[in-house]
């Protein structure tokens, strides 16, 4: 009487085991990478009602972050400027343009702009600029060299591990303060030794407990 | 079950159950939650938890699998001190009746949020009772009234202006003949002139002031004394021995915030060597008040009177020149003549420094002759003066009789109501509701189209005072101004408003109003700075009026006193006695649509969302009643059903019901909420009276207490002593219970360095009044769950006050205690999480992290305070869009299935780590303050930092009194309490029945 099964089949649990495991770590892969903020969010680049470059005024006109978003030390928000810091300079400079139509319709009638958030945290953690900005961490440090983008997207993936990396070792982040809104900050050689010795001096501790960010 | 603590005797217990033990207690304690409260049931009558208040991020349920599109609004043009994302403080004052609280509002880019008390002004001194606390709530009510009505239906606010325009014209020929205005009782320089006005140009107008409840018998009191109407203000800071006759002035009684602060502030002892005041309180009711004295005599209601008469007589006695009570005929045998007599000597030996008060629901006579006792024994202009009484409104209680009698000669044809409810709560007699019929235009000015609004042709609706131009007079004199925080949500007119239309027929901005009547108080010179001032203080500094001493007219007391004797018959089984009490929640009932007051729990019979009537134990058993038993009231030929509740210390053969419940247009909170009292209540006897029948209807009603919820299994958690106890044996707080070394299995964590934050809690100080649980509610955005889910046990509050009772089951002591997560520092919750939801951060503070927690509620099971509340239900589910402006956006908004509880204000000890930090400074001492420590008006919640030696915090848990709740399960508590402290008469040592 002939076999039933050929003689590979010996080795079916094998091949299986082996399919097994693969697939298993096949999935575990695509979760963490496909389902991580690394993969999922940066990059996000939404199309804003106006498309303000930010790459012509931070970068080519060289405007200081802060003429914009001007609450960046002294609040949790950075703040999105007022319809009427536009109108500033475009009642002067391009006061026909068609792009900046919406703007001009807002002054006008008085509703505000709607913009889309591009860096969005969880409602669950309490992010507080200041605190940041305060502590000389640079802008770009969160957001990337904004002064050459001509659609501000999201640069860093935002995550908790990724915060966290900075809580524990913030010495790679820190600036000195006059230097905090510098887009392509090259940081000095000493880089290390100048943290260690700020974070001693003005008292730098990034909380690492649950309650530095979730309320 | 009770504790019996070791060499005191002592025994304590929190419910007529748990003293008995019964299985019911006994499966409610054996049960993390009572049983039902972990089945979800979703036949809840109502679904009323839908329509309560709160408010959640729409997003989270997208959340999960796309990242949304957030939308940021900017200004179009930013206001120049609005920084988003920082809160600002503007001080405004809260009228309320005759009298104004001063309040400090934070608002966020606009949004009021949470209230806190304004300490220069005299009423509120930086402290806020939950009356103050719930007006945000109040203001975001989407029940309120939005629109005008007339006949029910919406119009524009400008068609009842020509419609009213006519009638102004019609009264101005006649010089108002036909109309009158009922208004509720205010005190405020612009009302005042703007009635003056109006009483000018309608000089045949009636005018009257009328109120349910308020001070009345109290002006009337002190008139009958001087002759003329004064307002009295208390000085309790000075006063040494305090007499509360039926007066719960810490709670109940007017200006409660100032009243406790002064009274506490004698109390107030760092070690043994200190002196205390000493308080006696005479009371029906069982108050907290009562709960707080060193000797608590229990008397009916009604005996209050003759008891005073006999003090009065008893003070003669031992010398006093009185003679005002000579005349009057008592029988003195009711009394404890011992008691009475060294009363008397108490209050004779600290002349001057004594202070007698009568609560308002005493009539006029026992206020003159409280005030002939106070002059006698010097006190008058040392714990007690009297200033004029100016730009204030008080009621009578004739005066309404009389215009329904004029409504049914039909003398009225046009009747105004400001404010008020008189539809729901005029005397029953009088058919207020029926005179209404015969008046030919009808209008009504309110913040809720209430009952009154229902029945009236046309409504007009108020805006709250968060939103109004206004002014008010406190209690002392002092003027303030009120200033809107937000423009009226809806289409409401100020007071002023209101009352220069009627006495003008202008529609005026009210801030121009004001102006008008404040150029002639403060200087014109420099008016706009002035007026700055004064808005950026909340008061006009230094305008308190003079205190006057009047002189006693004897004579004037002695006549009245034999024209309106005081009371001599007492209740019995047949005939009992009915107290009137308005209801420490909801007050009138004008706060009946206010979640957080509903379901605030009473101080002392813990009841939540409905009123009882509330008897002695003694009583119960004769007339064979239970608990929860419904039972038919007659009185007066009126009957009304009510369930019962035993409150142990209560009176015999006397039942209090309280007012305010029962409403049916309160909004879809408060209708239907309990039961309507002001039923039985007649114009004859607004406050007590004989003639109670009751009988047994033999239904059962089902009453949401939470007494013997978060039960400890009897552990001695609260620690009190005498003050000579205290004087022999000065450690004995944290020697009551024995415990072998504090050791831990871990390796401890060492706590020692940067910020540590700690808690004391003071119960000899605590008066047990609930404020500290609304200013945690509103500060950290606590759902409001409904009654039926208070019954399963499920209220939210992250603080509750537990109120322990000990002694005699009829004249027992009680005491309070206010509990909140404990922030064990070997925390036993930590160590059963399985997914690390709450654990310790290097601040020693316990923290829950809400998006971590997947709701398997070990934490609760094993926590020893019982102080984790979870989220059965998704409870903050916003149905309009002004509900969910009253939260607190530094606070996440929990969801269903989420443990939370006390966080010691996290968000605001990081708020101000921020700003040191911004600043590049260290915390200031004391710089950090939780919510509840900010409005506790006694001062009792001391929070700060334990690792700074200067704190206050640090000094105060260095005190002896100072002991850890269950310190013998090694849990290292943070918050630690002071041991409560009584200070007995010695000569009436035997009659303190708990020791």
């Amino acid at each position: 009487m002939a076999q039933i099964f050929p003689k590979w089949t010996n080795r079916l649990p094998l091949y299986l085991g082996i399919a097994t495991v693969v697939i298993l770590i096949g999935v575990i892969f695509f979760f963490w990478y496909f389902g991580s903020p690394k993969y999922t969010d940066v990059g996000y680049r939404p199309k804003q009602p106006v498309p303000y470059s930010h790459k012509l005024h931070a970068g080519d006109l060289g405007i200081d972050c802060r003429y914009c978003h001007t609450n960046v030390e002294k609040s949790a928000v950075a703040n999105v400027p007022p319809t009427q810091t536009c109108m500033n300079c475009h009642r002067l400079i391009k006061p026909k343009s068609e792009k900046l139509a919406p703007i001009r319709q807002s002054w006008q009638t008085g509703k505000p702009m709607q913009w889309k958030r591009v860096h969005l945290l969880p409602q669950y953690v309490y992010f507080d600029h200041s605190a940041h900005v305060t502590a000389g961490v640079g802008c770009e440090s969160c957001h990337g060299n904004i002064a050459q983008m001509e659609v501000v997207e999201q640069k860093k993936p935002l995550s908790m591990g990724w915060c966290l990396s900075c809580h524990r070792h913030p010495e790679k982040n820190l600036r000195p303060l006059d230097q905090v809104t510098t887009m392509g900050y090259t940081p000095p050689k000493n880089q290390l030794e100048y943290a260690k010795r700020i974070m001693k001096e003005r008292n730098i501790n990034p909380p690492t407990d649950c309650s530095g960010c979730h309320r | 079950m009770s504790a019996e603590i070791e060499g005191t005797g002592k025994e304590y217990w929190r419910s007529l159950n748990a003293l008995a033990e019964t299985d019911e207690y006994k499966e409610m304690l054996h049960r993390e939650f009572p049983e039902g409260a972990s089945e979800l049931s979703d036949e809840i009558p109502r679904r009323k938890f839908l329509t309560l208040m709160g408010a959640s991020f729409a997003m989270a349920g997208l959340m999960s699998c796309r990242k949304p599109v957030q939308k940021i609004v900017p200004y179009v043009n930013q206001p120049v001190d609005i920084i988003p994302g920082k809160s600002k403080f503007y001080a405004t004052t809260m009228p309320f009746q005759n009298s104004a609280y001063g309040v400090l509002v934070e608002s966020h880019e606009g949004r009021p949020t949470k209230i806190e008390g304004n300490e220069l002004h005299p009423s509120s001194l930086g402290k806020a009772n939950y009356y103050m606390q719930a007006a945000t709530l109040e203001m975001y009510d989407p029940d309120r009234s939005e629109r005008p009505l007339h006949n029910g239906a919406s119009i524009r606010y400008s068609e009842f202006m020509s419609a009213w325009r006519g009638l102004y014209a019609r009264y101005l020929e006649t010089k108002g003949e036909g109309l009158a205005v009922i208004s509720e009782s205010f005190s405020s320089p612009t009302r005042a002139r703007l009635v003056d006005e109006f009483k000018k140009k309608f000089p045949r107008a009636r005018w009257i002031t009328y109120e349910p409840v308020s001070d009345e018998n109290i002006y009337k009191g002190v008139a009958i004394a001087t002759g003329r109407n004064y307002q009295p203000v208390y000085h309790y800071d000075q006063a040494k021995v305090v007499l509360a006759l039926d007066a719960d002035f810490v709670i109940q009684e007017s200006e409660n915030v100032a009243n406790a602060r002064g009274f506490t502030s004698g109390r107030k002892v760092s070690s043994e060597k200190d002196e205390m005041n000493r308080l006696y309180a005479v009371e029906g009711n069982h108050s907290l008040t009562g709960a707080m004295s060193d000797h608590r005599y229990r008397l009916q209601t009604r005996q209050v009177g003759a008891f005073t008469v006999a003090l009065a007589k008893a003070l003669k006695a031992q010398g006093l020149s009185i003679s005002v009570a000579d005349g009057a005929e008592v029988d003195l045998d009711q009394f404890d003549k011992h008691w009475i007599n060294e009363l008397a000597k108490d209050l004779m030996r600290h002349r001057s420094r004594g202070l007698v008060v009568a609560g308002r629901r005493q009539p006029p006579v026992v206020h003159a002759l409280v005030y002939a006792i106070n002059l006698a024994l010097q006190n008058i202009g040392n714990t007690v003066s009297y200033r004029d009484l100016k730009d204030d409104y008080i009621p009578d209680q004739s005066d309404l009789p009389a215009l329904v009698k004029d409504i049914d000669n039909q003398k009225v044809e046009t009747l105004i109501m400001l404010g008020g409810n008189p539809v729901y709560d005029a005397p029953s007699d009088l058919g207020f509701d029926s005179a209404l019929d015969n008046v030919d235009n009808t209008i009504h000015f309110g913040l809720y189209a209430n009952e009154t609004a229902m029945e009236c042709e046309w409504h007009i609706p108020a805006t709250h005072f968060l939103e109004s131009w206004d002014d008010a007079r406190a209690v002392d004199g002092t003027v303030s101004v009120v200033q809107p925080l937000i423009a009226p949500l809806y289409e409401g007119k100020s007071w002023p408003e209101m009352l220069d239309m009627l006495s003008s027929g202008r529609d005026r901005d009210a801030h121009d109003i004001v102006q008008e009547t404040w150029k002639d108080i403060i200087s014109n010179t420099n008016f706009t700075d002035n007026w700055r001032r004064v808005l950026h203080d909340g008061i006009l500094k230094n305008s308190a009026m003079p205190q006057k001493s009047p002189r006693l007219n004897s004579g004037s007391v002695a006549s009245y006193l034999r024209s309106h004797p005081v009371a001599t018959d007492r209740g019995s089984g047949e005939n009992l006695e009915i107290v009137f009490n308005p209801s420490p929640a909801v007050f009138d009932g004008r706060f009946a649509n206010i979640g957080w007051l509903q379901e605030l729990p009473d101080g002392m019979t813990k009841l939540t969302w409905d009123n009882a009537a509330v008897m002695s134990k003694k009583t119960a058993d004769e007339l064979g009643l239970k608990s929860e038993t419904l039972i038919k009231l007659s009185y007066q030929g009126k009957t009304l059903e009510l369930p019962v509740w035993i409150l142990p210390g209560h009176a015999d053969y006397s039942i209090t019901i309280n007012l305010g419940y029962g409403r049916t247009t309160a909004g879809r909170v408060g209708n239907g909420v309990g039961f309507n009292t002001y039923t039985l209540r007649t114009s004859a006897a607004p406050y007590f009276d004989l003639g109670l029948k009751v009988s047994e209807s033999g239904d059962h009603y089902k009453l949401a207490c939470t007494q013997d919820h978060w039960s400890l299994e009897g552990r001695p958690m609260v620690r009190e002593a005498t003050l000579d106890e205290y004087r022999e044996e000065p450690n004995f707080a944290p020697e009551t219970v024995e415990h072998g070394a504090e050791e831990s299995l871990w390796k401890d964590y060492p706590y020692d360095k940067g910020y540590q934050w700690g808690m004391s809690i003071d119960l000899n100080v605590c008066t047990g009044c609930n404020a500290c649980t609304i200013a945690c509610q509103s500060e950290n955005n606590i759902p409001v769950v409904g009654k039926e889910q208070v019954y399963l046990g499920r209220e939210m509050h992250w603080i509750r006050i537990d109120r322990y009772f000990s002694g005699d089951v009829e004249d027992p002591v009680a005491v309070t205690q206010p509990m909140a997560c404990q922030h064990c520092e070997t925390a036993p919750c930590e160590e059963v999480c399985p997914v690390n939801a709450t654990m310790h951060d290097s601040e020693g503070l316990n923290v829950q992290v809400y998006n971590r927690c997947i709701g398997t509620r070990y934490c609760s099971n094993n926590c020893p305070y019982k102080v984790r509340r979870f989220n059965f239900l998704n409870y903050t589910s916003p149905k309009t869009e002004t509900e969910k402006m009253v939260q607190n956006p530094d606070v996440t908004v929990r969801g269903r299935g989420v443990m939370e509880k006390c966080t010691y204000c996290v968000q605001r000890i990081k708020k101000s780590e921020i700003r040191a930090k911004r600043e590049d400074r260290k915390l200031h001492t004391d710089e950090v303050v939780s919510a509840c420590q900010q409005t506790c008006p006694t001062d009792a919640i001391v929070f700060g930092d334990i690792n700074d030696p200067n704190s206050r915090v640090s000094q105060v848990k260095k005190q002896n009194r100072n002991y850890r709740v269950l310190a013998e399960l090694n849990t290292q508590t943070r918050t630690s309490y002071l041991a409560k402290l009584r200070n007995p008469n010695p000569a009436l040592a035997e009659t303190v029945s708990a020791s």
